[in-house]
């Protein structure tokens, strides 16, 4: 039986004022807040709210590998496991984990993976466990985002961070970081990420219909709003220890 | 963010020395953080923080952390119960929470604390089902608590039980009713005070030996002999259920049962849980 | 082997001996060093792009044009000479031979003991490693030595030992050994656990740092490179003020000054509960 409200989508993306339905400018991040060191049982850990939502990233390893026959001789290796939860989107989501959450648990695994040294530890297992507890489009960049700083946080040597953003085209506009009602009733959706130590793209994928132009300015629009967000991850990552420091001091520097 | 000095990491085993240490120490009444016997750690409650759910609770009792969160779907009631609706409790134990966890189905650890915490709610007349029907034997409202445990450190029942009457005090359901065959929202919403009469609550007891104390924390809990969940209402002992290998005499019985109704009495009155309803117009 | 060795050996065996770090127990305290500045930085931060004065030392990679040195961990920056290292603030042990460990025992069987010690892999102890020092037990009338494992110290699924890595490699599980000065089973105290890039500036420079919580809290602390620490106080009251100390230490290694503000808290605290 269907819900009491249902999930409709409006017909207009855009307001008369020019605004996106949530008040934003075409190239407009949503608010994002980033936090190092959440969950205390965790090697590593990393929480962030993005708009809506709402994602926990935590890091084990290097530890052994269960089952062992997944264990490689020459190498570690990297598993990530991005799951939601059943309450973090409008209609209520089976517990077990679905085709979308293993696809883009893969897809978040070829991000990570390029960052790591994973030869030098043989034999072992490094494990990214994603929690979307809440959820409001483009999840799978806020995950990737998060992860990469959960990685950071366990101490595990890495070559960089890596940064995702998802723009998409509404009502025949190009714009930055799609919400959920963007997502589901824009044009086209192209999620990416780059990996700063070489200033590649290591996530793209694309939905829709775009042309030639519309594709290149879309290229530089999300370069320009993933270096955005890199400040904000460089900042959580740092926010822990420059607070004690300065909580030390006094406030002097 | 303060970053905590863990006991040693516990994997797998406990340490011996570890296990003489806490039992040394309970003997003298003494717990490593500072507590009494029948003392509760801090409790923290955000409510209302889950932006796709239909109510929801952040609970940290010590380091252990539940988010849960409620959500509805409209369904067929059950043939034996054609007026009432339906509300049923589910947890994971997420493998974030502990390098005890691993990822899959749900375990023994998360069946019981999900039948713990719903037995507590169902048998202390909390969810008014009653009121959970749009038209008998047609539609009635099927409420799912699911619980995630984020953080492990000892305790998940009191930790789940407190979360899941949070969610549940948080609600804000959308009203449905018949019209012409069709199901449409009146504009209202069903609250917690609406859904919500008994404040139940579960506590959870440990035995080391012969010595009982409240609210295990992770080392406590891994050592014990065996756990007693006692939940209660303001008058009112609503279930228990005893796990492990320890046993427990008549009078440790009964007197666990006076114990959880005077706790349960300050710490019901301490939450003040109705200050967690919502207002959605 | 006369009488009275033999005598003086058992009486060294009985006495438990208090384990004591020495220097050697540490890398030298990198976070007091002058040479590390107080510059936080992160993977993938550009430490410099002056690659002719410039070596990646400790923590860093040559980016992949050779124009610039990058960070590898989250940590400080550190030249010494012309080597730009990056001291971790986080980050998981690894296991070296020499390195004294606080190890936990999860398995045994006839041939060996399988140990946790904080590290990727288990550890493996065999008995031979774990022989009482100076016991040959001899036959009748001073015969041949017994070749019997009985001089083995037993050790049991739980017990914790400091012990010493032997060997350590990237493909076989590192080896233990339990003999040797102040190594052996624990029968005591308690253990915790602490980011083991911090464990340095526990020890302090030449010591200082846990010569202070010592003396300070009366109590027996032994530091170990797996980031563990096996401690003992007087009471309850003063383990929990040793560990909130050590707790301190941790958050706050990485910062100027550590050293004395740890002499005042922990007089502070002592006041405040009412401790000697």
């Amino acid at each position: 039986m269907p819900l009491v409200i249902n999930d409709e989508y409006p017909e207009k993306l855009f307001r008369d004022d020019g605004k996106r339905l949530d008040g934003r400018d075409k190239t407009e991040l949503r608010p994002i807040k980033m936090e190092v060191g959440v969950i205390e049982n965790a090697d590593g850990s990393a929480y962030l709210e993005w708009g809506n939502n709402k994602i926990y990233a935590a890091v084990y390893g290097p530890r052994e590998v269960h089952p062992h026959h997944l264990a490689k001789p020459d190498s570690g290796i990297l598993r990530v496991f991005y799951r939601m939860t059943t309450y973090s989107v409008f209609e209520r989501k089976r517990p077990a984990p679905g085709r979308r959450e293993k696809e883009i648990s893969m897809v978040i695994t070829d991000c990570l993976k390029p960052l790591l040294f994973l030869e030098l530890y043989p034999g072992t297992s490094f494990e990214v466990f994603i929690e979307v507890m809440d959820a409001d489009g483009g999840t799978r960049c806020a995950a990737t985002t998060v992860a990469a700083l959960a990685l950071a946080d366990a101490g595990i040597p890495m070559k960089s961070l890596v940064t995702a953003v998802a723009v998409g085209k509404i009502d025949n506009e190009l714009v930055v970081d799609l919400s959920g009602i963007e997502d589901k009733a824009g044009q086209a959706d192209l999620p990416c990420a780059i990996t700063w130590f070489n200033e590649e793209l290591s996530l793209l994928q694309f939905d829709g219909d775009m042309n030639l132009e519309e594709m290149e300015e879309f290229l530089s629009l999300a370069k320009s709003a993933l270096s955005d967000i890199y400040e904000i991850q460089l900042a959580a990552l740092k926010k822990k220890y420059i607070d004690i420091q300065e909580e030390v001091s006094g406030g002097n520097s | 963010m303060e970053v905590i000095v863990k006991m040693m990491n516990i994997k797998r085993v406990i340490s011996a020395i570890e296990k003489n240490y806490i039992i040394q120490n309970l003997r003298k009444e003494e717990r490593f953080d500072d507590r009494g016997l029948w003392d509760y750690r801090k409790i923290s409650i955000k409510h209302d923080v889950i932006a796709s759910a239909e109510g929801s609770a952040d609970v940290s009792l010590g380091k252990t952390r539940i988010v849960t969160g409620l959500k509805y779907e409209v369904g067929e009631p059950f043939p034996d119960m054609p007026n009432e609706g339906v509300c049923t409790v589910m947890a994971e134990l997420l493998p974030i929470a502990s390098p005890l966890f691993e990822r899959g189905p749900p375990d023994e650890q998360s069946i019981e604390l999900a039948r713990v915490v719903d037995r507590g709610i169902r048998h202390a007349d909390c969810v008014q089902t009653k009121k959970l029907c749009i038209e008998p034997n047609k539609a009635v409202y099927i409420l799912f608590v699911d619980m995630y445990v984020l953080n492990y450190a000892g305790n998940l029942i009191d930790a789940g039980g407190i979360s899941a009457l949070t969610s549940l005090i948080s609600s804000h359901i959308p009203e449905g009713k018949m019209e012409e065959g069709k199901l449409v929202w009146t504009g209202k919403y069903l609250d917690g005070e609406y859904i919500v009469k008994e404040l139940p609550l579960v506590l959870t007891y440990g035995k080391i030996d012969n010595m009982i104390f409240l609210d295990p924390s992770l080392p406590e809990e891994l050592i014990c002999d065996g756990k007693i969940s006692i939940s209660v209402t303001e008058d009112k002992i609503t279930s228990i259920q005893k796990s492990g290998e320890a046993t427990f005499s008549f009078d440790e019985i009964k007197m666990l049962i006076k114990k959880s109704m005077e706790i349960g009495k300050k710490l019901r009155k301490d939450l003040n849980f109705w200050q967690y309803k919502v207002n959605y117009e | 082997m006369s009488f009275k060795d033999e005598e003086q050996r058992l009486k060294d065996d009985n006495q438990e001996e208090e384990a004591v770090n020495t220097e050697e127990d540490s890398d030298p305290d990198e976070f007091e060093d002058e040479e590390t500045t107080r510059n936080l930085v992160v993977p993938g931060e550009i430490l410099t792009t002056d690659t002719k004065t410039y070596l990646p030392g400790r923590g860093t990679i040559l980016s992949q044009d050779r124009s610039k040195i990058i960070s590898l961990n989250i940590g400080l920056k550190q030249t010494k000479k012309n080597y730009i290292n990056v001291i971790p603030l986080r980050g998981f042990y690894t296991p070296r031979p020499g390195d004294k460990v606080l190890a936990l025992v999860i398995d045994k069987n006839p041939v060996k003991y399988r140990c946790d010690i904080n590290a990727k892999d288990d550890a493996i102890l065999k008995p031979k490693n774990t022989m009482k020092r100076g016991r040959i037990s001899r036959g009748m009338r001073g015969g041949p030595p017994d070749r019997d494992n009985s001089n083995a110290e037993m050790y049991d699924i739980g017990d914790i030992l400091i012990a010493k890595i032997v060997s350590a490699d990237r493909l076989n599980a590192p080896e233990l050994t339990t003999v040797g000065k102040y190594l052996g089973k624990k029968n005591n105290g308690i253990v915790i656990s602490i980011d083991p890039p911090k464990i340095p500036r526990v020890i302090g420079r030449d010591g200082s740092m846990i010569k202070n919580l010592k003396n300070l809290t009366k109590s027996t602390i032994f530091v170990t490179q797996n980031g563990r620490i096996w401690l003992k106080g007087e009471d309850i009251a003063h383990e929990r003020l040793l560990i909130d100390a050590i707790r301190k230490i941790e958050r706050e290694a990485h910062t100027v000054g550590l050293t004395d503000r740890m002499v005042d808290y922990i007089e502070n605290e002592k006041k405040k509960r009412g401790l000697k």
